[in-house]
Formats: C-alpha cells, sequence, structure tokens
C-alpha cells in the first residue's frame, strides 16, 4: 500500500468546505431561478376545442363501449356506426391529422421556449461552476474517504489527477465537484420541499412522458375497441331479475 | 377530523350539515363550519346561509379571522342572497368582491348572474357574451345561458343551445339530462329516447334513467316501444328491490297494452308471470301504506285483467 499522504488542513478549510457550501448555494439560487423563469401555468391561452373535444369525446364513447349491453340493440348500432363509421365517424382521424398533431406539438413556441428555459437554467450555472472549479481547484486531492475501493472507482474520484500510485480513496477536488453536484440531490428535496426543480432525472422523465399522449392515437384506439365489441342486450335478463326480485319481497 | 369528513357517506354529511345548521341558526356556534359544509356538498340552502353568513360579514373581528377565506365567504352569501330575492345584499357583496378582484371571472361571472335575479335578460346576456369573448369554454357561462333561455320560456333556444353545449361538451350528462327533460316537455319523445339512452350508457345503475326512458318509450308507443318499454321497467324494479311504484304500474300497463296490441296472439309466454307479480306488490305496497285507496287499485288492476 502507498505511503499515506498528508492533507494541508487548509484544503479543508478553503476547498472542500467552500466548494460544498458554493455547490448548495448555487442550487438554490437555481431552484429560485427557474422558479421565476417558468412561464405562470394558469395564463397559457384557452385549450384548444378540437383538443377538449377529443377528450369528451372519448369519454363517451368509453361509457358506450363500457355499458353497451343496457341500450336495445338499434341504439347501440346507430351509436357505433356515428363513432367509428369510416370517414364520417366521430373517431375517425384523419391521417395527416394525426401528424399534424404530432408537429403542432413541436413547434408550439410555447412549449420549445419553457424547454429552452429549463435547460438554460440548467446548462449555464454548471458550466460556469465548473470553469470556476477547473481553474482554482484541479490538480490536487481535497479529501480522503475513510475505506478503501477498488481501482475501479480511480475514475470516478480521481478526476484530474493522472497518477496510479494514489491510493482510490482518496478523492481530487474536481471529483469532489462531481460527487456533490450528483450528490445533493437528497440534501435539495430536504431544504426545498419535495418538487423541486434541480431534480433534473425526474423531469427528463416528464417531459418524455408528456410527449407521449395524443389524443389522436387515444380516439384510434377507442375506434378500435368499439369496433370489435358485441352488442348483448341485458335487459331481457333483466325481467327474470325482476321477477326473482318481486317474488322475495312478496314472500316477505 | 378531516379524515372522519372524507369518509363519511353523502347521507351522513347532510344530516351533519342539518345537525350543523340547527345548532348555528340557534346562537351555538359553528356558523363557519356550517357554510363551510354547505359550500363544499353544494347543498341549496340559501335562507340558512344568508343569514349565517351575512352575520359572520357584518362582524368585523370574525372577518378578520377567516383572512382570505373571507372572500369565498362574500360569493357564497351573494348568491344566497339572489336566491333569497335580497338583491341589495348580493350587489353589496359583489361591490366588495369586484374592488378586490379587479377583471375576475368569476366576480364577472356573479355580477351577470346579479343581472339574471333582476331579470335584466339582455344586459345578462350580454356580460356573458363578454366572458365567452375571452374564455371561450367556460362550462358554467354556457350553462347560464342556456338557463337564461329557458327562464324566458324560449324552450326552442335553450334546446339550440343545449345542442351547441353538447356538441362541444358530450361527456356532461348533466346537460343531457336536462335536454332529455325539456325534449319530453316539448313532447319530442324521440329525441327525449336518444338522450335518455346516453344517460343510461354514463350512469347504468341509476334506475330513474331507466324509469324515465321507459316512460318515453311507453307514451312513445308501438309494440316494439312497448316491450323495450317493460323491460326497463323491470330493470327499475331490479335496480330499486321492487320499491318504485312507478315502475310497478309501468310493468302492468305495458303488458295490458301489448296483450291488447297482439290480441291474444301472445308470443312473450315466458314474461307473463311479471306483470301478475308486479300487480300483486302494488297491491300488497297499498295495503301497507295508502290501505283505504286498496279498494281502487284492485278495481283498476282488474280492468287490465291482471290479478
Amino acid at each position: 500500500m502507498a505511503e499515506e499522504l498528508v492533507l494541508d488542513t487548509a484544503i479543508r478549510d478553503w476547498v472542500l468546505i467552500p466548494l460544498s457550501v458554493v455547490m448548495v448555494l448555487i442550487g438554490v439560487l437555481r431552484y429560485f431561478v427557474s422558479k421565476l423563469m417558468r412561464s405562470p401555468p394558469s395564463a397559457s391561452p384557452s385549450p384548444d376545442p378540437k383538443a377538449v373535444k377529443e377528450g369528451q369525446l372519448v369519454i363517451r364513447a368509453r361509457n358506450l363501449r363500457t355499458s353497451s349491453q343496457f341500450i336495445p340493440a338499434k341504439a347501440f348500432k346507430a351509436r357505433k356506426l356515428y363513432y367509428t363509421d369510416g370517414e364520417r365517424g366521430l373517431l375517425h382521424v384523419p391521417k395527416e391529422d394525426a401528424q399534424k398533431a404530432q408537429a403542432a406539438m413541436f413547434s408550439d413556441p410555447n412549449m420549445a421556449m419553457d424547454m429552452m428555459k429549463k435547460n438554460l437554467s440548467m446548462i449555464v450555472p454548471q458550466t460556469l461552476t465548473f470553469a470556476w472549479v477547473n481553474f482554482f481547484f484541479s490538480g490536487f486531492v481535497a479529501a480522503k474517504i475513510p475505506f478503501p475501493l477498488t481501482q475501479r472507482f480511480r475514475g470516478m474520484l480521481q478526476n484530474g489527477i493522472d497518477l496510479s500510485t494514489v491510493d482510490v480513496s482518496y478523492v481530487s477536488s474536481r471529483s469532489w465537484y462531481f460527487l456533490n453536484l450528483f450528490g445533493l440531490r437528497g440534501l435539495f428535496s430536504l431544504i426545498l420541499g419535495e418538487e423541486n426543480a434541480t431534480d433534473d432525472a425526474t423531469k427528463m422523465m416528464q417531459m418524455g412522458g408528456g410527449m407521449g399522449f395524443n389524443p389522436a392515437m387515444s380516439l384510434g384506439a377507442e375506434k378500435d375497441s368499439l369496433d370489435i365489441i358485441q352488442h348483448d342486450w341485458a335487459l331481457p335478463k333483466m325481467e327474470h331479475h325482476a321477477e326473482e326480485v318481486l317474488r322475495k319481497l312478496l314472500k316477505k | 377530523m378531516a379524515a372522519a369528513t372524507a369518509t363519511a357517506t353523502a347521507a351522513e354529511e347532510e344530516a351533519r350539515l342539518l345537525r350543523l345548521e340547527e345548532q348555528a341558526e340557534h346562537g351555538g356556534g359553528g356558523a363557519w363550519e356550517y357554510l363551510s359544509l354547505a359550500r363544499r356538498l353544494r347543498a341549496r340552502r340559501p335562507a340558512p346561509v344568508l343569514r349565517l353568513g351575512l352575520a359572520l360579514l357584518n362582524d368585523a373581528s370574525a372577518r378578520s379571522r377567516l383572512a382570505a377565506e373571507q372572500w369565498t365567504l362574500y360569493e357564497q352569501v351573494a348568491v344566497a342572497a339572489m336566491d333569497c330575492q335580497r338583491l341589495d345584499v348580493a350587489k353589496d357583496c359583489i361591490g366588495v368582491l369586484s374592488k378586490q378582484f379587479p377583471g375576475s371571472v368569476r366576480v364577472a361571472r356573479l355580477e351577470a348572474l346579479l343581472f339574471e335575479a333582476k331579470g335584466d335578460w339582455a344586459d345578462a346576456e350580454r356580460a356573458y357574451a363578454l366572458i365567452l369573448e375571452t374564455n371561450p369554454f367556460d362550462q358554467i357561462v354556457h350553462k347560464r345561458k342556456i338557463a337564461i333561455a329557458k327562464a324566458q320560456g324560449d324552450m326552442s333556444l335553450a334546446v339550440d343551445y343545449l345542442n351547441k353545449y353538447l356538441e362541444l361538451f358530450m361527456a356532461d350528462h348533466d346537460a343531457w339530462r336536462e335536454l332529455a327533460e325539456i325534449y319530453v316537455s316539448l313532447q319530442m319523445y324521440k329525441q327525449a329516447a336518444f338522450c335518455y339512452e346516453e344517460l343510461i350508457l354514463a350512469q347504468p345503475t341509476i334506475p330513474l334513467y331507466h324509469l324515465a326512458y321507459a316512460e318515453v318509450l311507453y307514451t312513445l308507443g308501438g309494440l316494439e316501444n312497448l316491450q323495450t318499454a317493460k323491460k326497463y321497467y323491470a330493470s327499475t324494479i331490479q335496480l330499486t328491490g321492487g320499491k318504485n311504484t312507478r315502475a310497478l304500474f309501468g310493468v302492468c300497463l305495458c303488458s295490458s297494452a301489448i296483450s291488447q296490441l297482439t290480441k291474444g296472439r301472445n308470443k312473450e309466454e315466458d314474461s307473463s308471470e311479471l306483470q301478475s307479480l308486479a300487480a300483486e306488490a302494488l297491491l300488497k305496497a297499498y295495503k301497507q301504506h295508502a290501505s283505504s285507496k286498496e279498494a281502487l287499485v284492485a278495481g283498476m288492476l282488474k280492468n287490465m285483467k291482471l290479478s
């Protein structure tokens, strides 16, 4: 094993602690800045009439699908035709329309703007702090973790030091920066509440999920499931049930 | 306590509302609690709400204790006051609100409602049109416009508005119900039947829709409709456990009408027991609840050759 390195206490006082404090402060600052930059949610223009209508249409078609057995066959057939009839049915979505919807989602300037703001508020401070750390604190060991680690961790813990002789449990200052960057998430959720904006990973997930919703798709799915259901009128059975109910009532 | 109220059923909540009302009316306190509950349940009890709410609003210290909640109270009292035709109170409340929230849609709605309460239909329409310019999808405003048409007695206009509304908000079953009732009042039974079908689809377990649908079908007449009507009366009987007298009568009337139409060639032999059972249940119900009229019902059923 290599000789013990002695770390100057000045490194602790002037690198380790300031770096952590600065990272926390930047995180907090970023939270408030992104909060400021976020456009007010309710001020967005009134919803698209088509989207409103499609949402309602899906609900109505779903009602038809789930309780079709409660209306007479004639009424059901009329409704089924109304929803699913080839070109004229309400659930029919023209091909180019579906593509247009997708395109509209991407070209919506508000949405793109929002995303850019979010990304900006993430990237700019990160680049700045990284440059700052790189400039002032690069190339020396800043801390030692109290347990031994395998060679694999060298890249993670000793970023910026290209010495293979140093024990892996020593942490370089640049690596300390990265550890803070990724490890402070739990602390932020303690300080800023559960829904803090600094949680980049979940934000990415949300962005992906938000894109996935496509009204045209749900219309099509509803149409397909409406197409395959068979109408089985439950009312004739109800007569027998009613007889039983009355018999029971009369026996009492 | 919040958890306890959340689990309480609607009936319990209503009982609690009445209890709180009693308590507050007799000076036992709990006025604010009562008002909050009434608001949450959307109970329409304008007189006590107006009395208690106004007392709270006139008490400066009580009002300041409510802090931001006082504005909701102003709104609630304003609506209750309009219900009681205390338009002066409503006007004061709305005045305070519009000073506090200039340009608010919610206040604009109240102002339009005040016009309506006064009967200034033209002004109210104008006010609602103004709101719709900025929020074309305000469901409440659309419904108010329908209500104005109905209040003026212009049923065909109301039907027009309702159809336009339903074209957009087609899953709103309250609107379907309103439309169905208007169609019935206009004797447009085919259209009403369609609306009731829609209601049954949306909420298939509510017996009242089955009953109303059966009644519309019975009114339409014709063998097929009568047979269908009978089935829906039967489903009403099943859903209500045979407690619905109207449905019992309906089954009897339908089967007698069917037998008249088919003149003996009775195809539906299998369901012949239902009407006699229904007749029996009717007689039993009358014996229990209105014994003086039992003979009358028995005579009528005999006329229909059911008992």
